[in-house]
C-alpha cells in the first residue's frame, strides 16, 4: 500500500503541493509560538496573541488539508474504485490514503521545522515591535519541540484525511467503469446534516450570546458562533454557489460566455465550493475578529462617556476644597490579587482594582450598580464586577491578605476596566499606584484657570477618554495584525491550490469547448467569470457568518461596528488573487492544441 | 432458454434475475428475468442491441452490481446475498476483469500494474511470474513503462495480464476489443482463447464485434433485458446476422 502512495505522490504531487505547503506554515507557526510562550512566562499579552495564533494556524491547517483530500479524492473516485475492482478492500483503500496523508504530514514537518525558525524570528521582531516582548527577547531552544512538530505535522494531515478517506472507502467498484470520475453526489445526506447542525448550532449560539452579560462568556460564545456557521455554511456551499451563479449569471446575460459559466457553474459544484470554502473561512475570521474588536472597543468608550461625569482630569489628588472644583473623584488604580476557590480548587488571579473614595466616586461615575449600594463601602469591603452580594472575597494587596465583604456589585467592564474597587483606607499606601482625579468644576468656574491649579498633566475629560481608547486599540491592532496576516496567508494558499487543482481536471473540458468553436480567449474569460462568482459567493458567506459574531457580541457591547474597510480590502485581494490564478491556470491549460488534449483520459 | 450443462460444471449461474434502475416513473428493467449458466472452461460472448442489457447482465454476474431480485451463484455462493467482504474476497481470488478502457493505475509501470492484484491480496508477488506473465501477452520488452507510455493495444494486454495472474477461474470482459483496431484486436482475442484452452478458465465476454464474438463458443443475445437467442461456435456471418436481425 505504501509503495502505491508514493507511486500516487510522484504522479500526481501538484495536487499535494498546497496541502504541503499548509502542513508547512501550521507546523513553522506553531513550532515558533510555542517557544515563544514557553520562554515569555510574564508577557501576558504576547502569549494571549500566540494563543490566538496557535488555534487559527491549526484550525485553518486541518480545513484546508481536509477540503484538499476531499477534492483530490473526488477527483480520483476512478482510480480508488479501479483498486477495489482488482480486489482492494475498504479498509486498504483507507490506508492508502492515511499513508498519502503521513507522506504528506511528514514532508511538511521537515519543511515545517526549518521554516519555524524564521517564522520565529519574524514573530519575535513583531512582537517586540508592537510592545509585548522586550527589545532584548529571545526564545530558547527545546528539544522536546521537535516531537511536538513532526506530532503536529502528522497529526494535522490525518485530521485533515479522516473524513474523506471515509467516504473513499465507500467508493464502489463499479465506478471504475463509469466515464467520467465527478459521477459522485456533492451534496451527501451526511454533507446536508452536518451543515444545518452547524448553521443551527451556530445560530443558537449567536442568540445565547447576546443574553449574556459577561464579556467573558459573550467572547467566545460568538467567536464560536461564528466557526460553526462559517463551517455550516462551507458545508452548504455545493447548494448555494450554483444559486447565486444562477443570480449572477442572469446579470452576464445571454451572451456566449455568460452562458457558458452559468452551465459550468451548475456542473463543477465541487470544483467552485472547494474554492469558495477558504475565502469564505477568511472572511468570517478576518471580519468576525477585527469586528469584534472593533466593537468592543465601541462598546467600551460609550461604557465610559456614560459613566464619567466630569470636566478634567488631572494626574494626581486632588483636595475637595480646591477653588473652583465641585467634586473631585481621586481614583488609585493599583493590581490585586484574587484567591476564588472553586469545588476544592483554589485559584488566585490578578485583577485590576480601584482604591477610591465611595463617596466622591459616586459623583463621578454613573452607571448604576447591579446590587447593593457605595454607601456599604467603607472598613473591609469591596465592590465587585460580578459576583455574590454578601459574600467574602480572599484578596492580596500589597503585602496584606484580607477578606472583605461584597457590598456591591458593578456592572461587567468591557476591555480591561477595574474589576474591584476597595475603600482607599483598606489599602496600604504603598501598594497605591499613581493617583488621578475626575474633576467636575463649579458652574461659572474657568476650566484653564482651574486646570493649572491641579497636578499636571490635566487632561479635559474627552482627551482622557480618548488615551484610553488608544491604548485599548493598539492591543487590538497587533492582535489583528498577527491573525489578519496568518489568515489571509493560508486562504491564499487554499484558494490557489483549489484553482490549480482545478485547472488540471479541466484541461480537457477545456480542449472540448476549444473544438466546438470556443476561442481561448472565451475560454479564459469563461473561466475569469466563473471566479469572480464564486468569490462573491466565498465573500458573501463569509461576512454572513462574521455578522454572527458581530451580533452575538452587540449584546454585551450595546452597539455594533462593522469593519467595512478591512472587508472592502479584503474583497479586493480576493478578487485580485482568485482573478489572477484563474487566469494563469486556463492560460496554462489551454496552451496546447485542443486536439492533442481532447482524446486524453482523466 | 435451455440449460444444457448441469450444477457440476457451471462456472457461473444466474436464476431469474431482475435488475431494475430509478423508481416509480423513471424506472427502467435492464434485465427482465435472465436465467443462464456459463459452463466451466467455455467462452461466452453477449451480445445485442444498445441499452439491451449487456453491461448489466455482466455486472450482476461479477457482483459489482447487486440484482433486484433472482440469484448469481459462482460456485456454490449467492454473489446477490454476499457481504461486501466477501465479494472483495471473491475478486482477488475468483474472478478477474477486463474492459474497454483498459483501467490501469496511470502512476504505476506495467510489472506494478500487474503485481498490483497480488499486492492487494497479500499474497507473495513472484516477479519471475510477473514478468513471464507479460512476456506472455508479448509485452517482455516493456515491462517499466507507464500506462501513458504504451499503446492502446497495448495497455490492455497489460490488463489481461493483471486479470491472469491471479488464475482466476472467471474472467469477465466488457468490450474488450472496443478500443482497439482489427490487430490489436486480434493478439487481444488470441490471448483470452489460450486462457480457456490451456488453463480451462471461463470467460464471459460483452462485445458489438461479431468477429470477436466468433472467437468465442458460444453467444447470447439480449434484447430488452432478456436472453432471445443463443448460437453455438457460429461463423462471423452468422452471428452478423443475428445481430442485424435484432437491431432492425
Ligand atoms: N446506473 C444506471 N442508472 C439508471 N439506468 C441505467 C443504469 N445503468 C444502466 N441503465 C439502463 O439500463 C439499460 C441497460 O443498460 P446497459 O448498460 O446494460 O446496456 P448495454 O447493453 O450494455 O448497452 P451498450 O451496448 O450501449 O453498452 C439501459 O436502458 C440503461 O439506460
Ligand atoms: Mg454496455
Amino acid at each position: 500500500m505504501f509503495s502505491l502512495s508514493i507511486a500516487t505522490f510522484r504522479e500526481r504531487w501538484q495536487l499535494f503541493v498546497g496541502a504541503i505547503l499548509t502542513v508547512t506554515l501550521g507546523v513553522a507557526i506553531v513550532q515558533s509560538s510555542l517557544l515563544i510562550v514557553a520562554s515569555a512566562g510574564g508577557y501576558g499579552e504576547a502569549i494571549a496573541i500566540l494563543g490566538l495564533a496557535l488555534g487559527v494556524s491549526a484550525f485553518l491547517a486541518i480545513f484546508i488539508v481536509s477540503s484538499t483530500f476531499a477534492f483530490t479524492i473526488a477527483q480520483r473516485r476512478r482510480d480508488l474504485a479501479l483498486l477495489r475492482l482488482i480486489g482492494g478492500s475498504r479498509g486498504q483503500v483507507r490506508r492508502l490514503l492515511l499513508s498519502e496523508a503521513l507522506l504528506l504530514g511528514v514532508l511538511g514537518t521537515v519543511l515545517g521545522i526549518p521554516a519555524g525558525q524564521i517564522v520565529l524570528s519574524a514573530q519575535t521582531a513583531l512582537l517586540e515591535n508592537l510592545g509585548f516582548l522586550p527589545a532584548s527577547f529571545s526564545a530558547a531552544w527545546h528539544g522536546w519541540i521537535l516531537w511536538v512538530s513532526l506530532g503536529l505535522g502528522i497529526g494535522v494531515a490525518q485530521a485533515g484525511v479522516l473524513a474523506a478517506s471515509r467516504r473513499a472507502a465507500r467508493v464502489r467498484p463499479l465506478e471504475a467503469l463509469r466515464e467520467t470520475g465527478a459521477g459522485a453526489k456533492v451534496m451527501t445526506v451526511s454533507r446536508w446534516i452536518l451543515g444545518i447542525l452547524l448553521v443551527v448550532t451556530g445560530l443558537t449560539l449567536m442568540l445565547v450570546s447576546t443574553a449574556v452579560s459577561n464579556p467573558n462568556g459573550a467572547i467566545p460564545l460568538s467567536i464560536n458562533a461564528m466557526v460553526a456557521l462559517a463551517l455550516g455554511l462551507s458545508a452548504l456551499s455545493p447548494v448555494i454557489v450554483p444559486l447565486i451563479g444562477r443570480l449572477t449569471g442572469t446579470l452576464a446575460g445571454s451572451s456566449t460566455i455568460g452562458r457558458l459559466a452559468r452551465a459550468n457553474l451548475r456542473d463543477g459544484i465541487r470544483r467552485n465550493s472547494s474554492t469558495a470554502a477558504p475565502l469564505l473561512i477568511l472572511v468570517a475570521l478576518l471580519i468576525g475578529l477585527a469586528g469584534t474588536f472593533a466593537t468592543l472597543s465601541q462598546g467600551a468608550h460609550d461604557q465610559l462617556t456614560d459613566d464619567v461625569r466630569g470636566d478634567l482630569v488631572a494626574a494626581g489628588p486632588v483636595a475637595p476644597l480646591t477653588p473652583g472644583v465641585a467634586t473631585a473623584s481621586t481614583e488609585y488604580p493599583l493590581m490585586i490579587k484574587v484567591t476564588s476557590v472553586n469545588q476544592g480548587d483554589t485559584e488566585t488571579d490578578e485583577f485590576p482594582a480601584l482604591a477610591v473614595d465611595p463617596a466622591t466616586y459616586q459623583q463621578a461615575h454613573q452607571l448604576p450598580l447591579i446590587a447593593g449600594s457605595y454607601a456599604d463601602l467603607h472598613g473591609p469591603t469591596v465592590a465587585a464586577a460580578g459576583g455574590k452580594l454578601g459574600s467574602t472575597v480572599r484578596i492580596h494587596v500589597g503585602d496584606q491578605d484580607l477578606n472583605p465583604r461584597v457590598v456591591a456589585v458593578l456592572p461587567p467592564t468591557l476591555n480591561g476596566g477595574p474589576e474591584y474597587l476597595l475603600p482607599r483606607d483598606l489599602v496600604p499606601p504603598a501598594a497605591l499606584g499613581p493617583a488621578q482625579s475626575i474633576v467636575r468644576l463649579q458652574p461659572g468656574a474657568d476650566p484653564a484657570a482651574v486646570a493649572r491649579s491641579l497636578p499636571q498633566p490635566v487632561l479635559t475629560l474627552d482627551e482622557w477618554i480618548a488615551q484610553s481608547d488608544s491604548a485599548q486599540d493598539s492591543l487590538n491592532a497587533g492582535v489583528m495584525k498577527v491573525v489578519m496576516g496568518l489568515a489571509a496567508l493560508y486562504a491564499v494558499i487554499g484558494v490557489v491550490n483549489a484553482v490549480v487543482i482545478a485547472a488540471g481536471e479541466r484541461r480537457r473540458e477545456f480542449a472540448v469547448a476549444r473544438l466546438t468553436g470556443f476561442t481561448r480567449n472565451q475560454i479564459i474569460g469563461t473561466a475569469l467569470l466563473e471566479s469572480t462568482v464564486v468569490t462573491v459567493t466565498g465573500l458573501l458567506l463569509g461576512w454572513l457568518s462574521a455578522m454572527a459574531a458581530l451580533i452575538g457580541i452587540s449584546g454585551v457591547a450595546g452597539t455594533m461596528v462593522i469593519p467595512w474597510g478591512a472587508f472592502w480590502l479584503t474583497a479586493l485581494g480576493a478578487f485580485l488573487v482568485v482573478g489572477a490564478t484563474s487566469v494563469w491556470t486556463s492560460r496554462s491549460a489551454t496552451r496546447a492544441t485542443p486536439i492533442s488534449l481532447a482524446g486524453t483520459r482523466e | 432458454m435451455d440449460m444444457l450443462q448441469t450444477q457440476a460444471d457451471t462456472a457461473v449461474e444466474l436464476r431469474d434475475v431482475v435488475r431494475e434502475y430509478g423508481s416509480g416513473q423513471a424506472r427502467v428493467r435492464a434485465l427482465d428475468g435472465v436465467g443462464i449458466g456459463f459452463a466451466r472452461g467455455t467462452w461466452t460472448a453477449v451480445m445485442g442491441p444498445s441499452g439491451s442489457g449487456k453491461s448489466t447482465l455482466l455486472h450482476c454476474a461479477a457482483g459489482l452490481e447487486r440484482p433486484t431480485s433472482g440469484q448469481v451463484l459462482l460456485g456454490d455462493r449467492d454473489l446477490a446475498a454476499a457481504s461486501e467482504r466477501d465479494l472483495t474476497e471473491l475478486r482477488r481470488k475468483d474472478i478477474g476483469f477486463v474492459f474497454q478502457s483498459f483501467n490501469l493505475v496511470s502512476s504505476l509501470t506495467a510489472e506494478q500494474n500487474v503485481a498490483l492484484p497480488l499486492r492487494l491480496a497479500g499474497s507473495k508477488v513472484s516477479m519471475t511470474d510477473v514478468r513471464a506473465i507479460l512476456t506472455t501477452v508479448g509485452l517482455g520488452d516493456r515491462l517499466g513503462h507507464r500506462p501513458r507510455e504504451l499503446s492502446g493495444g497495448q495497455q490492455q494486454r497489460v490488463a489481461i495480464a493483471r486479470a491472469m495472474i491471479t488464475r482466476p477461474a472467471v474472467l469477465f470482459a466488457d468490450e474488450p476489443t472496443g478500443a482497439l483496431d482489427s490487430g490489436a484486436a486480434r493478439t487481444v482475442l488470441g490471448l483470452l482463447r489460450s486462457m480457456v484452452d490451456d488453463a480451462q478458465q471461463t470467460i464471459v465476454m460483452v462485445t458489438h464485434d461479431p468477429a470477436a464474438a466468433a472467437r468465442a463458443d458460444s453467444v447470447v443475445f439480449l434484447r430488452d433485458g432478456r436472453i432471445v437467442d443463443r448460437l453455438v461456435r457460429p461463423s462471423v456471418r452468422e452471428v452478423a446476422d443475428r445481430l442485424a436481425a435484432l437491431e432492425a
